[in-house]
């Protein structure tokens, strides 16, 4: 962009330097520019690790779900997969599929993939998938740049976009590869946020339509819809009891609630719970509330007269208050308006899932949050936070306020849940970049205004705030001056260590795929241990087309996208009897399970062993969970069986359920043959660190099928019965 | 000016209008029914009048739940990790205490918690002393100490974090 006053010098003289100089604003745009577009490409290049490493896969388990349907989305269209009732998983339920899943994140790769084919780039629909998350992401770092010009300023802006393109708390979730929900859900929420606070900024329909179709987006991308739906009548409340009631506020929130609501009924899933379900009642309560604001405030217009009015505002909000609470009231007592479900109750109450539901309790990233798993994904931010809240509570406004609310309850969120961490990332860098941008903008004009001084000669040095003489002045200057250069050089000092320590937790610790595993090792060399996809092309090729796998629920995705073959339980958990019934299989006697297994129809059963290679997620580990989940719908199942001492041990010292119980054989079958340890006995394994206690299994049922090179997948084929005695 | 949606009305909805100016229903019905021939004493009390607290008091209280939600407080509440480890000796047999709960990033025990989430908090009040001491309005020893103090709180509550997660972590950075 040359400035447009050089243009008859470039055509008459000769080129010189001096014609392509800029004007400050126009110089100040190329800036802003250029660093955006440098964060965009840096969010994209920073999550790129695991491709570089291994090559071009789905990560993780829920992925290869969205993987799976976002392939029949491309080959059959829109309308069989909104109508696909899917008969290969859950056998012999069967999952309708159509109406229990987001479709927000499969519409989003197949729009991608079908606008790439149509510009004549023919790309395999893998690659689309491995790369929509970081693609969104860099799209995430556009809009909190926006967000950061709303809230403060557009260095803070700036500053937001270059701290959440890095942040580890968010790459944990948007690495290349996991093909995931929240790819698309955090660009979504942010976006929703972001229209809304614009809408109530300025009152215009026109954003606030905008922020209704953001949330259509949001639902249709995540269960977390949740969080917005409750967020925002929060704020509208906070707004309202600060007195900062508004007919812009009024546009702005009755716009996104109704046109959201009647939008987000668009979606199977969801289907009416905005008027059904308790988690969606606060939304509408706040929303008949504004209605009687408005109605006070005109009649207050009307009225002219404040002792009338004041009697009439008391009528009216006692017997607001009295409908709504009896309304309430009957909803919830006829059954019309559903509780709080279990998953968002245990973000209320954080101890009900330990105690009520086991398998919400199970999933790791359920788990409450300890100091370092913050440490770990927000380092320099978790400083920068406090400070980024006293500038925003210094200069409160509508939108300062919102960024405040939506940081806290985020964060306690993050602290009851690790998974939520993801949520509050984009509050925690947008209040910190205010943190920063506020304090570099103190700095540096420390450093400026040294040269007003000797100009005007008055007292506007920031050293001293009574009039003093000029020399005291030039005394204190340069010591002011150097403070603020060695303040600044520390504050990037401070950033260059955020930078490189997300860069070493992106590389080290959310770039794995889980899918194929890597050790080091004797000579430091790296060692790949690929041994699910083995296992699960092996069932591909090697089995009949209508075999049953049966295999605890962790690897369903996984099996029926890359095996093809028909599973009984998968990561989706909707049936929770279904799932009990396989732990009890897996922790009967032999004889028992089988009997379970053939009324199952079972052809193959699978198990994931790390004894040999010293993997800790297998099923040994996990089997204490098949246990409680088992136990929990049937009696029969006692956890204390499976313990000696409260200890659970699967050495000589266990106890004798736990050595002949269904997972157990099938894990040590042939392993007590193995030398897995240079000096250890025969049958030592490797994940627990024993010397396993029952060495000579027998399989009376099951014959073993296939074990892969590392001994990691385990399939067992189920024997017919007996023909003759 | 927005109406006061906060104010509890009272169940009577007893006006404090003049009697003939009133237009509630309610008070003309209690008028007739119980009060024309009971009546009721002379108090002196007052509606208690909700203010809202000043920005700054609300911030600290938030600055006090940020330190308790950072130290792993809901952690410490539904895991119940023992406050600090321990760890016996090989060779003497003594029982040693363990502070720091290694080997993983989500375990922590609770005194481990409340001392970094302590650190945060004061790398956190440092940059608002900073921010403080480059206020105008004030004398100049005043700001002076503020920075100092800023400064410090800020490296100090930085260096010990790192040394904190360096000796939870092993492999931290390498």
């Amino acid at each position: 962009m040359a400035a447009k006053k050089a243009s008859p010098d470039l055509v008459n003289s000769s080129f010189s330097f001096k014609s392509l100089k800029l004007k400050t604003k126009q110089q100040e745009l190329l800036l802003r520019v250029s660093i955006l577009g440098l964060v965009y490409v840096l969010a994209f290049i920073a999550r790129l690790f695991s491709v570089l490493r291994y090559e071009s896969m789905i990560h993780e388990f829920d992925p290869y779900f969205n993987y799976r349907t976002t392939l029949f989305l491309t080959e059959k269209g829109f309308y069989e997969f909104w109508n696909w009732f899917d008969s290969e998983s859950w056998y012999p339920l069967g999952r309708i599929i159509g109406g229990t899943l987001y479709p927000g994140l499969m519409v989003t790769a197949a729009l991608i993939y079908w606008t790439l084919r149509f510009l004549r780039f023919f790309v395999h629909i893998r690659e689309v998938c491995v790369l929509t998350a970081p693609f969104f992401a860099s799209n995430t770092t556009l809009v909190a740049y926006f967000f950061g010009k709303e809230i403060w300023d557009t260095g803070a802006g700036l500053v937001a976009a270059a701290l959440i393109a890095i942040c580890p708390g968010y790459i944990s979730r948007s690495v290349a590869g996991s093909y995931d929900n929240e790819a698309v859900a955090i660009f979504a929420l942010l976006l929703t946020f972001y229209l809304f606070v614009k809408a109530v900024k300025t009152g215009s329909l026109s954003w606030a339509l905008g922020s209704a179709f953001g949330y259509f987006y949001m639902v249709s991308a995540w269960g977390g819809y949740v969080f917005i739906i409750n967020l925002v009548p929060l704020y509208v409340l906070v707004l309202l009891i600060t007195g900062r009631y508004s007919m812009r506020l009024y546009v702005a929130y009755n716009c996104m609630y109704i046109l959201g609501m009647l939008l987000a009924m668009q979606i199977r899933f969801v289907g009416f719970q905005h008027v059904q379900s308790g988690e969606h009642m606060a939304a509408m309560g706040v929303f008949l509330l504004m209605q009687v604001f408005y109605f006070l405030d005109w009649v207050k217009h009307q009225l002219n007269d404040t002792k009338l009015f004041q009697t009439f505002l008391r009528i009216t909000v006692t017997s607001a208050i009295l409908v709504g609470g009896i309304a309430l009231g009957v909803g919830t007592a006829s059954g019309y308006i559903s509780p709080w479900t279990g998953r968002f109750y245990s973000l209320l109450d954080p101890t009900y899932a330990k105690d009520h539901i086991p398998i919400i309790a199970s999933v790791s990233e359920h788990q409450p949050t300890a100091w370092s798993s913050f440490m770990f994904d927000y380092h320099i931010l978790l400083f920068l936070f406090p400070a980024g809240l006293y500038f925003c509570f210094k200069r409160l406004s509508d939108a300062t306020i919102f960024i405040v609310m939506y940081g806290l309850t985020s964060l306690y969120f993050a602290g009851v849940m690790v998974r939520l961490i993801l949520v509050a990332t984009p509050a925690v860098c947008l209040i910190s970049a205010i943190a920063v941008s506020a304090t570099v903008k103190n700095l540096t004009s420390l450093l400026r205004t040294k040269q007003k001084v000797p100009q005007t000669g008055s007292t506007k040095g920031v050293g001293s705030s009574k009039s003093s003489s000029k020399v005291t002045l030039d005394q204190s200057q340069p010591f002011h001056k150097n403070g603020a250069i060695a303040l600044l050089v520390g504050v990037f000092y401070l950033l260059s260590r955020y930078a490189i320590h997300c860069t070493w937790v992106t590389s080290e610790a959310y770039s794995s795929p889980s899918i194929v595993l890597a050790a080091r090792g004797a000579h430091g060399n790296r060692i790949i241990f690929d041994d699910y996809r083995e296992a699960y092309y092996w069932l591909r090729q090697n089995t009949p087309t209508d075999a049953k796998v049966m295999s605890w629920w962790d690897y369903g995705y996984q099996i029926t996208a890359m095996g093809n073959r028909t599973v009984i339980v998968d990561n989706n958990t909707w049936n929770n009897t279904h799932i009990a019934t396989v732990g009890r299989a897996m922790s009967s006697y032999e004889d028992e399970a089988y009997d379970i297994m053939r009324s199952l129809d079972v052809n193959y059963v699978l198990v994931v062993f790390g004894g040999v290679t010293g993997y800790s997620s297998d099923d040994i580990n996990k089997f204490l969970w098949m246990v409680r989940i088992g136990g929990g719908v049937y009696p029969v199942i006692k956890e204390p069986d499976y313990l000696v001492n409260g200890e659970f041990r699967v050495d000589k010292g266990a106890s004798p359920k736990m050595l002949n119980c269904l997972m157990y054989k099938l894990c040590y079958y042939r392993f007590g043959e193995l030398v897995t340890e240079y000096g250890k006995p025969t049958g030592y394994d490797r994940a627990r660190g024993v010397e396993i206690g029952n060495k000579d299994i027998k399989l009376e049922h099951l014959e073993e099928a296939y074990t892969t090179s590392n001994w990691i997948v385990r399939i067992y084929r189920v024997k017919p019965p007996t023909n003759r005695l | 000016m927005a109406p006061r949606t906060d104010s509890t009305p009272t169940g009577s909805a007893m006006s404090e209008t003049s009697v003939e100016s009133s237009i509630d229903p309610l008070f003309h019905l209690l008028r007739t029914i119980p009060f024309s021939f009971l009546r009721p004493p002379r108090l002196r009390l007052k509606l208690p009048s909700f203010t809202l607290p000043s920005p700054m008091t609300v911030f600290a209280l938030i600055l006090l739940t940020y330190f308790l939600v950072i130290s792993g407080f809901i952690y410490d509440v539904i895991v119940e990790p023992p406050g600090i480890g321990s760890t016996q000796d090989p060779v003497t047999g003594t029982i040693r205490p363990v502070v720091f709960m290694s080997g993983r990033v989500n375990g922590q025990y609770i005194i481990e918690g409340l001392s970094s989430g302590f650190m945060f908090v004061m790398g956190g009040v440092g940059i608002i002393m900073l921010d403080l001491a480059l206020d105008k309005n004030r004398a100049k020893s005043v700001k002076a100490s503020y920075a100092t103090a800023g400064v410090s709180s800020i490296v100090i509550g930085y260096v010990m974090s790192m040394l904190f997660i360096r000796i939870k972590i092993p492999g931290y950075l390498h």
